[in-house]
């Protein structure tokens, strides 16, 4: 299809769910970039049809969700596999089109000079498109880029000191420096560990080198990962990419990641130069530390671990859960049963002397994720079992009578 | 198990750890699915150094570990193929190689935390022939020439930028001065107030006096641009200004005024910029010491706020409150800049603070004043030939105008439209050659990689040159330069004309690109007359017929020819010395311009001397004057139509737009879809058609598109994708699930039924997996595939996962392309 000339508004529900976990928004004052911009320019028919056609999807599939029957399935009818053998099972799937992503991947090597042309003219490179991108881009690096120093930040992993890159960053470009100057510097080098990052920056910055055109260029997979999604890690990097012998190359693969970045970032910090270069491999490590859906959130596998986890109890601790399960089944839309009840219930069945003993009970519950408190709307202290009803019947029988 | 025998450099270990919900803390299990090296050995320190880290921060740890060199690889294990995995690629930073001049050398270091070298090799089979040294000669020269390249586009942007610059800082000169002798002038009065003493100095206490010595000045700049990033260009204009004038200038945005981290971030900021050396705790004594340690104290210290409206107000306030109570000790000066009236500050600020304000306001130029100098110094008046095609100018136009609004991404677009023509046009080193002036030497192609006889080809094939100059088989540098020289010649004259419109039309709101878009027009009506290349000037008579009937158009040329027809005699004056600057190249219009300024100036002094006599007029005089006025009238309109005649005869005779010269290519830039491409990235668009259309993307034989059916071969994420497109904005897990594992299912099926189809494709790997593999997938791995292609899904941002609300449906994020 051929492409348009500017991307259609999201709708602004978008906005609130920016990110698939929903807690990390982006920074209130920051306004999207260009990207998401109100396109107002010759459209033409086509387009006009294309832009009618996006918003009438949006709004189809929102009628859809509302109106329409929901089917009630839950996801245990799906009847999920043992963890085990599920995860088993997706470490060794087999790769589809491996031939033919093969030759993709191949067919971007053409663009190469191109690249490291845009990237010597001052250009920071973003790729996007459906694949990881993590392989076409060190492999251009390793490639295309042997003269300069390169450095790897992925962005996928759940936390990066920004702190310790830029004094790896600092290194590498001392070194660099070095190596052009064969006689030795003038002034003695500060440990880059204990420079502030004000510091750092102005080293990255500065006019030391005779060469203005080396650099050090940086590599960030996923810079839209967990990882880097604050707000002060994106001002950072930003200020980091423009810096003059910082080149920066990075992958995005969300749809909203453009989100991250106000104008000031995009047009003169980043720079962003925009690629599209899908190459459909497999987010292998961009997606290692999502939950699979079928794994974790299944009834059937938590009632059944929780019930491991019991058995290994004490007869009376064990009893004494089955009277909070019990409650919790009779009395489905309360917070949780207060402590003082359970305190009364289990007394009353001999199940524990003291506060103290129902306590200790209560706490290796706790520890083992099996019970969790909250407060009623009496301010009461509440314990409940964070588990559906249904995986709460299949877990009684488990249990000591 | 089998090894793929690709060119592995690294260990590849596939290492997935997992908490056992029940265990807690005592018992964690590590497997490691997959691990595989060139030589068989394993580095067991990296593949353990990898878990820890990834384990500590993702809430697991590993407390065993079963000695990697003993793992086995499991045949068919996800590290096959191309996606192949770092064993540190969980590490959050990797040093991939450092610099080297020698390809081969290539050190690898993580910081102290793992060390590892490796290299991916997509090649699968490089030509096995070639010689080593041929390569290595031939890579270099690449290197050589792109370097070339890249000193030649360098040479043509810098010229065409720091001009840009220049004009931008000239705009703003007189604006800049006026807020100097501002500062001065609250400057005197602040010390006025009175100078602490030594020991008052040195106390780590502000000094008190007055109410009115609390006061800080403050000076509004109202910057009237759409977008702040224009501001942050004027105000580093005027920190740069300021400073040359001795102030002490500090810069402080917005993002310091945030009320994360409270008043304490801008005063460091604050203090970064003047004190030297590391600061552990920022406080405002810090800054008086420093002030007081200067040389000499007659300068002020200014602050430049640059958007003030975006500042969190209660920090801003509190900021406000602290200089104001040691200005005496650190006479600084607040300089805000306000985007939309001088309202601002009253609607953000606490009347307390609004009150310790003495603020003046300052006007910078507006945008599209701003906008016009840029374009004139860009297109219209620059040093270098770069230039731009119709369609691309009409794009930046529309990219300004409706999207961006901000010069600074009007000169960025600018810079990647020349890059993009340095790296794709081969002859764009002419362009160099044309700064350097050398008009009487043919071009050196050969230090950029080129042969002579290789350029000329290349010059010669261009289209334009070939639909205008087949007739010339003389096919020499001597034509070529002829050809360039003419090329250069007409660019001139074409700008000389935008020009003179442009002065006559400047009163009138115009934008000069509007204008600009307007004379490139290749197919525009003034354009007609000049056929592709063609050198011969029309007769005057054919066009002047052809123009007259055009002449009811609408159109700011027109408009410029008319307006010339209207002037009143001053103004006309005012233009036709412009006019006069302008021409200087083209004798044959220099000399009319100049014979119309002396019978301007003519009926100027008769005009004046009519003045004079107007006031000792009498009634019998009057009727003689009123003859003498008409006189001077009618000199007047025919002076006009002199004038109009003249532009129309510019505009039909030199305004040739650049794409109706032969070898135009050069020099001119016309790839817009490449530039939109870069300029405008459509992420949540081709995220979804590339998961939509992966076929054209991809080119297998499997899954051709026929019609909507979704075929069992398609990547997973496709398929699951295609699928969510018939649910709402939620998706039941169950459901998808479902009709995913029957798409999946339904291979078999049609295995089954079109053997005999299967065959006439090419045997693809695929394929005969299908046809061969007739036992159904196991659930297992349909429900893998499954919790795979939802957390790609997940990666891309289309699909959220469940909340405790609705924990059996996905939420889509994204609707249809």
């Amino acid at each position: 299809r051929k492409a348009k000339l500017f991307p259609p508004v999201p709708p602004l529900s978008f906005l609130h769910s920016f990110w698939s976990d929903g807690e990390q928004t982006p920074e209130s004052r920051t306004f999207p970039s260009a990207a998401f911009c109100r396109p107002a320019m010759e459209i033409n028919d086509g387009e006009e049809e294309e832009e009618f056609e996006f918003s009438r999807n949006y709004f189809l599939a929102k009628e859809l969700g509302g109106s329409s029957k929901k089917s009630g399935r839950k996801i245990s009818d799906i009847d999920p596999v043992d963890e085990q053998e599920l995860r088993t099972a997706a470490n060794n799937l087999e790769p589809k089109h491996e031939r033919e992503v093969a030759s993709l991947m191949e067919s971007y090597k053409a663009s190469y000079p191109e690249w490291g042309f845009m990237l010597r003219t001052g250009f920071g490179l973003l790729m996007y498109g459906f694949g990881s991108k993590k392989a076409l881009i060190e492999d251009f690096a390793s490639t295309s880029l042997t003269e300069y120093s390169v450095v790897v930040i992925n962005g996928y992993v759940q936390s990066i000191n920004l702190k310790q890159v830029m004094v790896a960053i600092a290194e590498v470009w001392w070194d660099q420096l070095k190596a052009k100057r064969r006689n030795s510097p003038s002034q003695a080098q500060q440990p880059f560990n204990s420079r502030s990052i004000d510091d750092l920056l102005a080293f990255m910055d500065g006019q030391e080198a005779d060469d203005d055109k080396s650099f050090v260029c940086i590599i960030v997979n996923n810079i839209d990962g967990p990882g880097l999604r604050e707000p002060e890690s994106q001002h950072l990097l930003a200020r980091i990419a423009s810096c003059t012998h910082i080149r920066i190359i990075a992958s995005i693969d969300h749809v909203n990641a453009p989100l991250l970045w106000d104008k000031k970032m995009v047009h003169t910090q980043f720079n962003w130069y925009w690629y599209h270069v899908p190459t459909f491999a497999p987010y292998v490590v961009e997606g290692v530390f999502f939950p699979l859906i079928l794994a974790h959130s299944s009834t059937a596998q938590s009632a059944k671990t929780a019930a491991i986890v019991l058995q290994s109890l004490t007869p009376n601790a064990q009893s004494v859960f089955r009277v909070l399960a019990e409650y919790q089944l009779s009395h489905p839309d309360v917070e949780g049963m207060p402590i003082e009840s359970l305190y009364a219930a289990s007394r009353e069945r001999f199940l524990v002397s003291s506060q103290v003993t129902l306590n200790s009970h209560l706490t290796e519950f706790k520890d083992h994720e099996l019970v969790r408190t909250r407060r009623n709307a009496d301010g009461q202290d509440c314990v409940y079992i964070p588990l559906a009803n249904d995986g709460l019947q299949k877990l009684l029988p488990e249990i000591n009578p | 198990g089998s090894i793929e025998t690709r060119e592995v450099h690294s260990a590849v270990a596939f290492v997935s750890a997992r908490r056992e919900w029940l265990d807690g803390k005592q018992n964690e299990r590590v497997e490691v699915e997959a691990q595989k090296t060139e030589s068989g050995l394993v580095p067991t320190h990296l593949a353990l150094g990898s878990c820890h880290r990834g384990g500590a921060t993702s809430g697991f740890t590993v407390s065993e570990f079963t000695p990697a060199g003993k793992l086995l690889v499991p045949s068919g294990s996800s590290s096959k193929g191309l996606h192949l995995h770092c064993c540190c690629y969980m590490e959050p930073f990797t040093i991939l190689h450092k610099a080297s001049s020698r390809k081969t050398d290539k050190i690898s270091t993580g910081t102290g935390k793992s060390r590892t070298t490796r290299r991916i090799d997509l090649t699968a089979s490089l030509p096995a022939s070639t010689d080593i040294s041929d390569v290595n000669a031939a890579e270099s020269n690449e290197r050589h020439y792109s370097n070339m390249r890249m000193e030649a586009f360098e040479a043509v942007w810098s010229s065409t930028e720091s001009s840009i610059k220049d004009v931008l800082r000239e705009a703003n000169a007189t604006i800049f001065s006026e807020i100097h002798e501002w500062v001065r002038d609250s400057f005197d009065t602040i010390v006025s107030f009175g100078v602490p003493n030594f020991h008052e100095a040195t106390q780590p206490f502000p000094v008190v006096k007055d109410a009115t010595s609390k006061q800080i000045f403050t000076g509004l700049v109202l910057t009237r641009n759409i977008e702040f990033v224009d501001d942050l260009v004027t105000f580093e204009d005027l920190k740069q200004h300021l400073k040359s004038q001795g102030c002490h200038v500090a810069n402080l945005s917005s993002v310091d005024f945030s009320s994360k981290n409270g008043v304490g971030t801008c005063l460091r900021s604050l203090l970064g910029q003047f004190v030297t050396g590391s600061l552990d705790t920022a406080d405002i004594s810090m800054l008086a010491t420093w002030y007081k340690e200067q040389q000499n104290n007659d300068n002020p210290v200014v602050i430049i706020i640059d958007d003030m409206e975006r500042c969190c107000a209660s920090i801003l306030s509190e900021f406000i409150h602290m200089l104001s109570e040691w200005v005496l000790k650190v006479p600084a000066i607040l300089i805000m800049g306000v985007a939309t009236t001088v309202d601002a500050p009253r609607n953000v600020l606490p009347s307390n603070a609004l009150h310790r304000l003495h603020a003046r306001k300052f006007t910078f130029q507006s945008l599209p004043e701003k906008m016009n100098y840029v374009v004139e110094t860009a297109f219209v008046k620059q040093s270098s030939e770069f230039t731009i095609s119709h369609k691309t100018a009409v794009f930046m136009r529309n990219y300004f105008v409706h999207q961006n609004g901000s010069v600074t991404s009007f000169i960025r677009a600018l810079k990647i439209a020349c890059a993009q023509h340095f790296s794709t046009q081969p002859l764009c080193f002419i362009l160099h050659w044309f700064l350097r002036d050398e008009d009487n030497e043919v071009p050196q192609s050969h230090i950029y990689g080129l042969s002579q006889e290789r350029m000329l080809k290349l010059a010669f094939d261009l289209p334009s040159w070939k639909s205008t100059n087949n007739q010339i088989t003389q096919l020499s540098g001597e034509t070529l330069l002829d050809g360039l020289t003419q090329l250069k010649k007409l660019h001139k004259t074409w700008r000389m004309v935008v020009l003179c419109l442009y002065e006559a039309i400047k009163g009138e709101n115009v934008q000069l690109l509007d204008l600009m878009c307007e004379a490139l027009d290749p197919k525009g009506p003034f354009a007609s007359q000049f056929d592709i290349g063609s050198r011969v000037l029309p007769s005057d008579d054919s066009t002047s017929q052809k123009f007259h009937s055009l002449e009811k158009n609408k159109g700011l040329i027109n408009r410029a020819i008319r307006r010339v027809k209207e002037l009143p005699a001053n103004q006309l004056l005012v233009l036709m010395k412009a006019w006069e600057k302008h021409t200087v190249d083209v004798p044959e219009f220099h000399s009319e311009v100049k014979a119309l300024v002396l019978s301007l100036l003519k009926l100027e002094e008769n005009g004046e001397s009519l003045n004079q006599n107007k006031v000792e007029m009498t009634n019998t005089r009057k009727q003689a004057l009123r003859g003498h006025l008409n006189g001077a009238d009618k000199n007047l309109r025919v002076a006009n139509e002199k004038a109009s005649n003249l532009v129309d005869l510019m505009v039909r005779r030199y305004m040739c737009p650049v794409e109706c010269v032969a070898l135009h290519e050069v020099l001119c830039f016309d790839c817009v879809d490449q530039l939109q491409a870069a300029l405008i990235g459509d992420m949540r668009r081709r995220i979804q058609m590339d998961l939509q259309d992966f076929h054209a993307i991809i080119r297998c034989s499997c899954c051709s598109k026929r019609g909507s059916t979704i075929l069992p071969s398609m990547p997973d994420s496709s398929i699951m994708y295609t699928l969510a497109q018939e649910h709402g904005d939620v998706v039941n897990v169950h459901d998808w699930y479902q009709s995913f594992k029957s798409v999946v299912l339904s291979t078999h099926m049609v295995s089954k039924r079109g053997k005999s189809r299967s065959k006439q494709h090419s045997p693809t790997p695929k394929k005969r997996k299908t046809t061969s593999e007739l036992s159904q997938p196991s659930e297992a791995s349909i429900q893998a595939r499954f919790c795979k292609a939802i957390v790609e899904l997940q990666v891309t941002g289309l699909v959220r996962m469940p909340n405790r609300r609705r924990p059996d449906y996905l939420q889509r994020l994204a609707f249809g392309s």
